[in-house]
C-alpha cells in the first residue's frame, strides 16, 4: 500500500518543487458550511402537469415490456396473497393445534396426511355455531364423547398427536421455505431483468439520439454529461412505478384507514391528528422547493464531476507533458468536493424534512397517548364503542383501545414520514428524468426528409450554391461569423478538385455541408442538382466516404476499424483498401496483422500509420463521392506519392456503384468495371506537390471561392491570390539561408 | 474485436489466445461465470484469491486511519443511541402499569432495572396523570434528542439495477438508528465519513492514473479509467463498515441478548445459543465456496460496465468521424450490445448473491427448526408456558441475527471486494509518481545526449518482461543548446519513440539519455520535464477557456508573455475574432476550433512554458505555408537560447533546422546539416529530399 510513502513523496515534493504545492488533497469535509442555498435560484419547475407528462413520456420504453410487467404484478400479488394465507395457517397450528393443543380444522388434516381422530367435530369451530353459544358447545362435545367413544371426540389433541402435528408441520415449512425462497428469489429476480430491460431500451434510445444531434449541439455538449444522462438519470426509470404509484398508494391506503379507525374510537381525536397533518402537509409544500434545488445540484455536480474526469484522462499525454497534473488533479478536487457537498447537503436537507415530520408524529404520538391515558382515567365512551359493543369490548376506553388506537397513530405518523420521504424522492426521480428526456426531446436539426428521394445514380456533379453557414448561435449579427459567405462551386466525377486555403478558411466547413453534418444557413448544396436536403441522411452519408483531418481510430481491430464505416466489408475488401492506402505492409508487420488490437484512440500507431488507416477507411466504403481531408499531412514524400498514386488509380479506373443504404459491397463488385463516370474527389491540402496534380483547384479564403481553375490557370493570373500561396510555400522552401539555396533548385 | 455480438469475451480472436492460456486451468463453472475481460488491456486479471481478498481487507481498514476523527465521532454517537434503547422499553412499561392501570411502584413481579431509578423517584408518590405527564415529558425530550419511538435516519436516494449507477448511494451512504438532534448529528457525521473515505480513494486512485507510465496510457481506455474513479472507488466505505461497526453492534447485541436469556431462561439457554452460534461456521462454509465465484462474477460486472462506458464514451467524443462516417446506427448496436452484456453480468452476479444467500438462509432455518421442536416439547410436555414460546422464539431471532449476520459476514464482503480491488489494482500499478526525489533539474545549459539508446515496447502493457516491436535501435547523439534539430524519416521510423526519450515520457530499454551529462533516470522528473516541454501530434486541448489551455502549461505567465506566444504561433487575429478572445471557452476538447486552429493553439501552448528545450512534433502538418513561414522563423529565433527539435516532413521546416537527424527502422542513418547530407551522393536524405521536391 502506497498511503505513507504518498504523504512522504508530497511533503518531500513540496520542498523542492513549487509547481506540486503540498495541498493537493483537501481534507475537510465540513459538517454545515455551504450549507446555504443561493436564495435567487430557480428552482427546477415540475408541476404536477409535467410529471404527468414525464411519467407518460416512459411508455414507450415500458411497452415492451408489458407483458413481463402485468406477469410480474401478478406473481407478485398471488405471491404475497400465498405468503399471508400459509402464515395465518401456520400461525394457527403452531400456537392453536401444537402448543394449546386444539383439534384441526379438516382441511389442515387432510394437508397434514392426519386421520379423522385429529379434526375437530366442534360444530361451531367448524363455522356452524355463533358467539353466544360456547357453554352448549362445549355439552355437546362432553357428549358425543360419551356417545361414540371414539377417540376422535376427544377434545383436546394428546401430546403425541400433538408432536405428530408438529412434525409434519415441520416438514411442510420446510418444503415451503424452500418453495418460497425459490419463488422469491426467482421473481425478484425476473423483476430486476424486466427493470434492465426498461433501462436498457430507454439508454439506447437516448445513446441514438445523442449521435443524431448535430456536431452544432455536441460542440456545446460535453460528452461526461451524456454518459451521466444515459447512466444515471435513465436509471431512475426503473423506480417510477414502485416509487411513483405502487408506495404512495399503499401509504395513503394506510393512512386513510388509520385516520377511520381513530375517528371510530373518538372524532376529536381524528381532529387532533388532522390538525398535527397540517402542518406535515404544508411543510412538503414548502420544502420541495429546496429538495427541488438540491436534487438539481446533485444531479449537476455529478455530471460536471464525470465530465471532468472523462476529459482529463481524454488529455493526459499533454497533462503529463507539462507536468500539470496537480494543475489537473486540483479541478478534479474541487469538482469532487462540489459533488460531495451536493449529494450531501441534499440528503441532509431530506433528513431535516424528515426529522420535522417525524417530530410532528411523535408528537401526535405521545400527545396522542396522553389524552387516552387522561380519557381512561376519566372512563371515558368511545364514540363507535357501544356500537360494536357485541363484537369488541371498547366500549369505553381501556387498555386495549389504547393499544389498537396507539398502533393506529404510530402507523399513521409512519405512514406520513414515509410518504413524506418518498415525495422527496419523487422529487429527485422526476428531475433525473427530466435529465433524460431532455436528451430524448432534442430535435435534431439536421432531420430527414419526410420523403426522401434516393440519391441519383451515377453522380455526376456535386456543387454549392451560395451556401453561407456560421458555427453557432453565440456568434451573434447577421452574417458575422459567418464561416463560408457564399460559395458557389462544382466539382464533377473523375475529377480531382483541390481545396486549397488558409487554416480555418473553412475548407472542412465545405465537406461537412456535403455529408449533411449541418445545413446550410442559406443556399443549398446539390448532388446532380438535386438539394441535399432532398435525401435521407444515410443515403448521403452512405455515398460519399471521408478521410478525416483527425485520424480518430477506435480500440478495436485494424481489420475493425478500416471497416468501420462498411461494416459488411469483406477481409478481401478490406486488404485492398489498405494496400490502397500503402498501409498493407505496415498492418502485415504488426503481430497480428489485420486482428491487432490498437490502443485508445489508436495511439499505438505513428500518425503517418494512423493517417493511412483512416483512408483506406474511406476507400473501402467504395462510395462515388471520396472526401480526403489532409489525407497526407503526416506522411513522408514518399509514402505519400504512393497513396496518391494509387488513389488517382483507384479514382478514375474503378468507377464506384451506386450504394444506397441496403446495397452492399457485393452490388458493388457487380457493377464494377461498366460505368464509366468515375468518382467525385475532393483533397483538402496545403502541399503543393499534391495540389499540383488535382485536375481543378479551388482556392477559398474569407468564406469564399476566390479562384477556381487549373493549376496552370490559376498561376497564370498576375495578382492571383492562388499563386501568393503557391510563391510563399516555394520561399518558405528555397529562401532560409544561402547555404541550402545553392545545390537544390526546386523542380 | 468483433464489430458487434454479445458475448464478445467468448469469441478468443487471436488477441485473447495468450492471455486465455493462463486460464487453462480454470474449472468448466469459472468458464460459465465467465472469462471475461471485456475491454480491459491492462488489468486482465478475471480472478481474486482468497489471499489476496484479505490483503485487500487489511489495506481497506487502514484508511480509516486518515479520517480518526470522524470516525471516532460515527462511533461514539452510535454508541450512544443504545441507551434511549435501554430506557424506553421500561418507560412505555410505567405507561401501562402506573398510568392506565394505576399500580402503585414496586407491586409489578419485575422490578425496574437500577439505570430506572431517577424515572422512579421523579415519577413516583404522583396520582396517575402526574406520572403520565412526567413520563410524557421525558418521551418529548427523548423525542427531540434521540428522536425516540419514531424510527431511523437514513436519507437514500433511488437508485437503477446496476453498479454504475448504485454508486451514488454508496458515496454518500450513512444514518442512524434513532432521530432528533442526537440522530442528525450521527448522520451527518456518517455522510461526511463515508464520503471521506471514498473521496480519498478516489483522488489517490484519480491520481495514480493521471500518472501512469506512456507505455501503460495507450492500452488503458478512457471509460474504464472513469468508471473505477467514479464507481468503483465509492464501494470501499462499505468494506470498512462492515469490518467495524456493524460487527461490533452486533456482537454487542449478541452478548447482551445472551445475558437476557441465561438470566430468564438458564434452562434451554445452552441449547439454543449453541444452536444459534452453530450456524455461524455452517453457513460461512457453505457460502464460502460461493465466494470466488461472487468476487468473479461482481469483477465481471464491472468490467461489463466499464466496456459500456468505453463504447459510449468514445462514440461521444468521436461523434464528427461516427456521423461522417455514417457509423451512428453501427455506434448504437455496439453500445447496445455492450449495455445489455452489462445487464446480464449484473444478473449473473445477482444469481449467485441469491443462491449463497439461500444456502446461508437453509443453515439458519435449520437452527430455527431445531430449537422450535426443542421449545415445543417442553410446552407439550408442560415444563413450559404456551406464552414463552414466542418470547424464545423472539429472543432466538435476536441471536440469530448477528449470527446470522457473522455467517454470511465473508460471502457479503465479496461483491465490494472485486470493487476494491480494481481500485486498488491501479493504486498499485507502476506510475511515475513512484519514482521521487532524484536531482533537481535548475537550467539546461549544454544539451541532451543520446548515449547507445535502444528503446522496444512492452508487448503486453503490464511491463512484464517480454518487448515487443524495437523503436530505436543503437541511438548515439548529441543536441546543443542554441541549435534547431529536425527529426526526419519514413512514416513508423521511430521519431515520436526517439523525442519522447528527451523529457523520460519513456525511458530507454538500454543505453542512457543524458541532460547536461546526467542520466535523466536520476533526474527530479517534474524538474525535468519543466525544462523540457513537448507538443504533441495530437493537439488535445481541454474544454475550457483558452486561456486555462495556455496556462496549463505555465501557470505563471503573463499577459504579455500569452499574447507573444499567441502571435508566434499565428493565433491572435483568429482569437482576437472569437467572441470572448482570450476567455472563450473551447467546445468539447476544442472542436470549436478548425483543426489547424487548435494546432496552432497546442504550438502557442508549448511556446508559453518558455523552457530551454522545445520539441515539436510535426507541428506545420495542418498549417498553411504562411503560417508555417512565420512559425518556423520564430522558432529560429527562440532556438538562439534554447534547444528546438521538431520532427518535420516539410521540407521548408527541415532546411531551417541545424542538424538533421535521419531516421530509418529505428536506426539513425544520417546526421548532420542539411547541406553535408545533401553532400553525400548516394545519401538517404538526399533522396528524400529529391522526392519532396520532384
Amino acid at each position: 500500500m502506497t498511503e505513507a510513502p504518498a504523504g512522504e513523496t508530497t511533503a518531500r515534493r513540496s520542498l523542492n518543487d513549487n509547481g506540486d504545492s503540498t495541498k493537493t488533497e483537501r481534507s475537510k469535509l465540513p459538517l454545515l458550511a455551504g450549507y446555504r442555498l443561493d436564495a435567487a435560484a430557480a428552482p427546477p419547475r415540475i408541476g404536477w402537469r409535467e410529471m404527468l407528462r414525464l411519467a407518460l413520456r416512459t411508455w414507450p420504453f415500458m411497452r415492451p415490456m408489458l407483458r413481463h410487467l402485468i406477469t410480474l404484478l401478478v406473481l407478485g400479488f398471488w405471491g404475497v396473497l400465498a405468503g399471508w394465507i400459509t402464515g395465518l395457517w401456520g400461525m394457527d397450528l403452531i400456537t392453536n393445534k401444537v402448543l394449546v393443543g386444539e383439534k384441526l380444522q379438516p382441511l389442515q388434516a387432510s394437508v397434514l396426511f392426519l386421520g379423522s381422530e385429529y379434526v375437530t367435530t366442534d360444530p361451531q369451530r367448524l363455522g356452524a355455531g355463533d358467539a353466544g353459544k360456547d357453554a352448549n358447545a362445549g355439552e355437546e362435545a362432553d357428549a358425543s364423547v360419551d356417545a361414540g367413544g371414539s377417540a376422535s371426540s376427544a377434545p383436546e389433541l394428546t401430546p403425541q398427536q400433538r408432536r405428530t402435528v408438529r412434525n409434519r408441520l415441520l416438514v411442510w415449512t420446510v418444503i415451503g421455505s424452500v418453495l418460497a425462497t425459490l419463488a422469491g428469489f426467482s421473481i425478484y429476480y425476473y423483476s430486476v431483468w424486466i427493470w434492465q430491460c426498461v433501462n436498457q431500451n430507454l439508454r439506447v434510445a437516448m445513446v441514438e439520439r445523442a449521435e443524431s444531434l448535430s456536431l452544432k449541439h455536441h460542440d456545446e455538449a460535453r460528452v461526461g454529461d451524456a454518459i451521466f444522462r444515459v447512466y444515471q438519470d435513465s436509471a431512475m426509470i426503473v423506480n417510477l412505478i414502485q416509487e411513483g404509484i405502487v408506495a404512495p398508494l399503499v401509504a395513503a391506503y394506510g393512512l386513510l384507514i388509520a385516520l377511520a379507525l381513530v375517528a371510530a374510537f373518538d372524532p376529536w381525536f381524528a381532529v387532533f391528528v388532522l390538525a398535527v397533518m397540517v402542518p406535515i402537509a404544508s411543510l412538503a409544500v414548502v420544502s420541495t422547493r429546496r429538495i427541488r434545488l438540491r436534487a438539481r445540484d446533485n444531479r449537476q455536480a455529478g455530471s460536471s464531476l464525470t465530465s471532468r474526469t472523462q476529459e482529463v484522462f481524454t488529455a493526459l499525454k499533454v497533462i503529463k507533458a507539462n507536468r500539470a497534473e496537480t494543475r489537473v488533479f486540483r479541478r478534479f478536487d474541487e469538482d469532487s468536493h462540489a459533488a460531495l457537498h451536493a449529494a450531501y447537503f441534499l440528503r441532509l436537507d431530506m433528513a431535516l424534512v424528515t426529522l420535522a415530520v417525524g417530530t410532528l408524529g411523535g408528537l401526535l404520538l405521545i400527545g396522542g397517548e396522553y389524552l387516552m391515558v387522561a380519557w381512561i382515567i376519566e372512563e371515558r365512551e368511545t364514540f363507535l364503542g357501544a356500537a360494536v359493543a357485541a363484537f369488541i369490548g371498547f366500549v369505553i376506553w381501556n387498555y386495549g383501545a389504547f393499544e389498537v388506537a396507539r398502533n393506529r397513530v404510530s402507523g399513521l405518523a409512519e405512514g406520513a414520514r414515509s410518504l413524506i420521504g418518498t415525495w422527496m424522492r419523487m422529487q429527485d426521480l422526476f428531475i433525473a428524468l427530466r435529465r433524460a428526456f431532455h436528451l430524448l426531446d432534442l430535435a435534431p436539426e439536421v432531420v430527414d426528409p419526410a420523403d426522401p428521394t434516393p440519391v441519383p445514380t451515377p453522380i455526376a456533379s456535386v456543387a454549392w450554391r451560395g451556401v453561407r453557414f456560421a458555427y453557432g448561435s453565440e456568434t451573434a449579427g447577421e452574417g458575422q461569423g459567418d464561416v463560408l459567405k457564399g460559395v458557389d462551386l462544382e466539382a464533377e466525377a473523375g475529377a480531382v478538385t483541390a481545396i486549397v486555403g488558409a487554416t480555418g478558411a473553412g475548407k472542412s466547413t465545405l465537406m461537412a455541408l456535403l455529408l449533411r453534418l449541418f445545413d446550410p444557413d442559406s443556399g443549398k448544396v446539390m448532388i446532380n442538382g438535386e438539394d441535399l436536403r432532398a435525401f435521407a441522411l444515410d443515403d448521403i452519408r452512405s455515398n460519399v466516404a471521408i478521410a478525416l483531418q483527425k485520424n480518430v481510430l477506435f480500440a478495436d481491430s485494424v481489420a475493425a476499424n478500416i471497416a468501420f464505416g462498411a461494416a459488411r466489408a469483406s477481409r478481401a475488401e478490406i486488404e485492398a483498401a489498405a494496400k490502397i492506402a500503402d498501409a498493407d505492409e505496415f498492418i502485415r508487420e504488426m503481430p497480428k496483422g489485420y486482428d491487432t488490437e490498437l490502443g485508445e484512440r489508436g495511439a499505438k500507431l505513428s500518425s503517418g500509420q494512423r493517417q493511412r488507416l483512416s483512408i483506406a477507411r474511406a476507400v473501402v466504403r467504395n462510395s462515388p463521392i471520396l472526401v480526403l481531408d489532409e489525407p497526407t499531412a503526416a506522411l513522408d514524400a514518399r509514402t505519400e506519392r504512393r497513396v496518391l498514386l494509387n488513389l488517382a488509380e483507384w479514382g478514375r479506373a474503378a468507377p464506384p456503384a451506386q450504394r444506397s443504404g441496403e446495397a452492399s459491397g457485393k452490388a458493388a463488385k457487380a457493377a464494377s468495371g461498366e460505368r464509366p463516370a468515375g468518382r467525385v474527389i475532393f483533397l483538402i491540402t496545403h502541399r503543393l506537390s499534391t495540389i499540383k496534380n488535382a485536375d481543378r483547384i479551388a482556392f477559398i479564403e474569407d468564406g469564399r471561392i476566390q479562384e477556381h481553375g487549373t493549376h496552370g490557370d490559376l498561376m497564370a493570373l498576375p495578382d492571383g491570390r492562388y499563386r501568393a500561396f503557391v510563391e510563399a510555400e516555394a520561399v518558405a522552401a528555397e529562401q532560409p539561408s544561402a547555404r541550402t539555396a545553392t545545390g537544390q533548385p526546386r523542380q | 474485436m468483433t464489430a458487434n455480438g454479445p458475448a464478445k469475451e467468448d469469441v478468443p480472436g487471436r488477441s485473447g489466445a495468450r492471455r486465455r492460456r493462463s486460464f487453462a486451468k480454470s474449472s468448466w463453472w469459472q468458464g460459465l461465470l465467465g472469462k471475461g475481460t471485456f475491454d480491459d488491456r491492462v488489468d486482465v486479471r478475471p480472478d481474486i484469491t482468497t489471499r489476496e481478498a484479505v490483503t485487500l481487507l487489511g489495506r481497506s481498514l487502514k484508511l480509516i486511519t486518515e479520517a480518526k476523527g470522524l470516525f471516532l465521532c460515527k462511533f461514539l454517537l452510535q454508541l450512544g443511541m443504545v441507551v434511549p434503547g435501554l430506557y424506553l422499553p421500561w418507560m412505555l412499561r410505567i405507561v401501562v402499569d402506573n398510568a392506565i392501570r394505576q399500580e402503585p411502584f414496586d407491586t409489578t413481579e419485575v422490578r425496574l432495572p437500577p439505570f430506572m431509578e431517577p424515572v422512579q423517584f421523579l415519577a413516583e408518590g404522583q396520582t396517575p396523570m402526574g406520572i403520565m405527564l412526567t413520563i410524557t415529558v421525558m418521551f418529548v425530550v427523548m423525542l427531540l434528542l434521540f428522536g425516540s419511538r419514531m424510527g431511523g435516519l437514513r436519507m437514500d436516494l433511488l437508485q437503477g439495477q446496476d453498479a454504475a449507477t448504485q454508486a451514488e448511494n454508496q458515496l454518500s451512504a450513512g444514518g442512524s438508528a434513532g432521530g432528533g438532534i442526537w440522530g442528525l448529528t450521527e448522520l451527518m457525521v456518517n455522510v461526511r465519513l463515508t464520503q471521506t473515505l471514498a473521496n480519498r480513494l478516489r483522488t489517490r486512485l484519480f491520481r495514480r492514473l493521471s500518472r501512469m507510465p506512456m507505455t501503460a496510457l495507450d492500452d488503458q481506455r478512457i471509460g474504464d479509467s472513469v468508471y473505477r474513479v467514479l464507481y468503483d472507488a465509492p464501494m470501499m466505505p462499505n468494506l470498512v463498515y462492515d469490518l467495524t461497526f456493524t460487527s461490533f453492534f452486533m456482537l454487542v447485541s449478541a452478548v447482551a441478548n445472551l445475558y437476557v436469556l441465561q438470566y430468564s431462561y438458564g434452562q434451554v439457554a445452552p441449547e439454543l445459543v449453541l444452536m444459534a452460534w452453530l450456524s455461524v461456521p455452517v453457513a460461512f462454509a457453505c457460502t464460502f465456496p460461493f465466494s470466488g465465484p461472487l468476487r468473479r462474477t461482481s469483477q465481471n460486472k464491472r468490467a461489463a460496465g466499464a466496456a459500456t462506458t468505453n463504447t459510449m464514451e468514445e462514440s461521444m467524443s468521436q461523434i464528427a468521424a461516427v456521423q461522417s462516417l455514417g457509423a451512428g446506427e453501427r455506434e448504437r448496436d455496439r453500445f447496445a450490445a455492450r449495455s445489455s452484456q452489462a445487464f446480464q453480468r449484473e444478473r449473473y452476479s445477482l444469481a449467485v448473491v441469491l443462491i449463497s444467500a439461500a444456502v446461508a438462509f437453509g443453515a439458519l432455518g435449520g437452527a430455527g427448526i431445531y430449537v422450535t421442536v426443542l421449545v415445543t416439547n417442553r410446552i407439550i410436555d408442560g415444563s413450559m408456558s404456551v406464552g414463552d414460546f414466542a418470547t424464545l422464539l423472539g429472543i432466538f431471532a435476536q441471536i440469530a441475527t448477528p449470527a446470522g449476520y457473522f455467517g454470511a459476514f465473508w460471502i457479503k464482503l465479496q461483491d465490494v471486494i472485486a470493487a476494491v480491488r480494481r481500485v486498488f489494482f491501479f493504486l498499485d500499478f507502476p506510475s511515475e509518481e513512484d519514482r521521487v526525489g532524484g536531482t533537481r533539474v535548475a537550467t539546461i545549459r549544454q544539451g541532451v545526449t543520446l548515449e547507445h539508446v535502444h528503446f522496444a515496447y512492452p508487448s503486453d502493457p503490464r511491463g512484464s518482461d517480454s518487448l515487443g516491436k524495437k523503436a530505436l535501435r543503437d541511438v548515439n547523439v548529441h543536441f546543443g543548446m542554441g541549435e534547431l534539430i529536425a527529426i526526419v524519416g519514413p512514416t513508423g521510423s521511430g521519431k515520436t519513440t526517439l523525442a519522447y526519450l528527451i523529457p523520460n515520457l519513456l525511458t530507454p530499454t538500454s543505453g542512457r539519455v543524458l541532460i547536461d551529462g546526467r542520466d535523466a533516470r536520476e533526474l527530479e522528473i517534474g524538474s525535468l520535464r519543466r525544462h523540457v516541454t513537448y507538443v504533441f501530434q495530437e493537439h488535445l486541448l481541454l474544454s475550457e477557456s483558452i486561456r486555462e489551455n495556455l496556462l496549463l502549461a505555465n501557470p505563471e505567465a503573463t499577459q504579455e508573455q500569452l499574447a507573444a506566444a499567441l502571435a508566434t504561433a499565428g493565433c491572435d487575429d483568429f482569437v482576437e475574432a472569437l467572441p470572448h478572445g482570450l476567455d472563450t471557452e473551447l467546445g468539447r476538447s476544442g472542436d470549436t476550433l478548425s483543426v489547424g486552429q487548435q494546432q496552432r493553439l497546442s504550438i502557442a501552448r508549448g511556446l508559453v512554458r518558455d523552457s530551454s528545450v522545445l520539441i515539436l512534433d510535426e507541428p506545420t502538418a495542418a498549417l498553411d505555408p504562411q503560417t508555417e513561414n512565420a512559425l518556423v522563423a520564430a522558432l529560429k529565433a527562440v532556438a538562439e537560447k534554447r534547444l528546438v527539435i521538431v520532427i518535420a516532413h516539410r521540407l521548408s521546416t527541415i532546411k531551417n533546422a541545424d542538424a538533421i537527424v535521419f531516421l530509418e527502422d529505428g536506426v539513425v542513418r544520417e546526421f548532420g546539416s542539411h547541406d553535408e547530407l545533401m553532400a553525400k551522393p548516394s545519401g538517404a536524405y538526399r533522396e528524400f529530399v529529391a522526392l519532396q521536391t520532384a
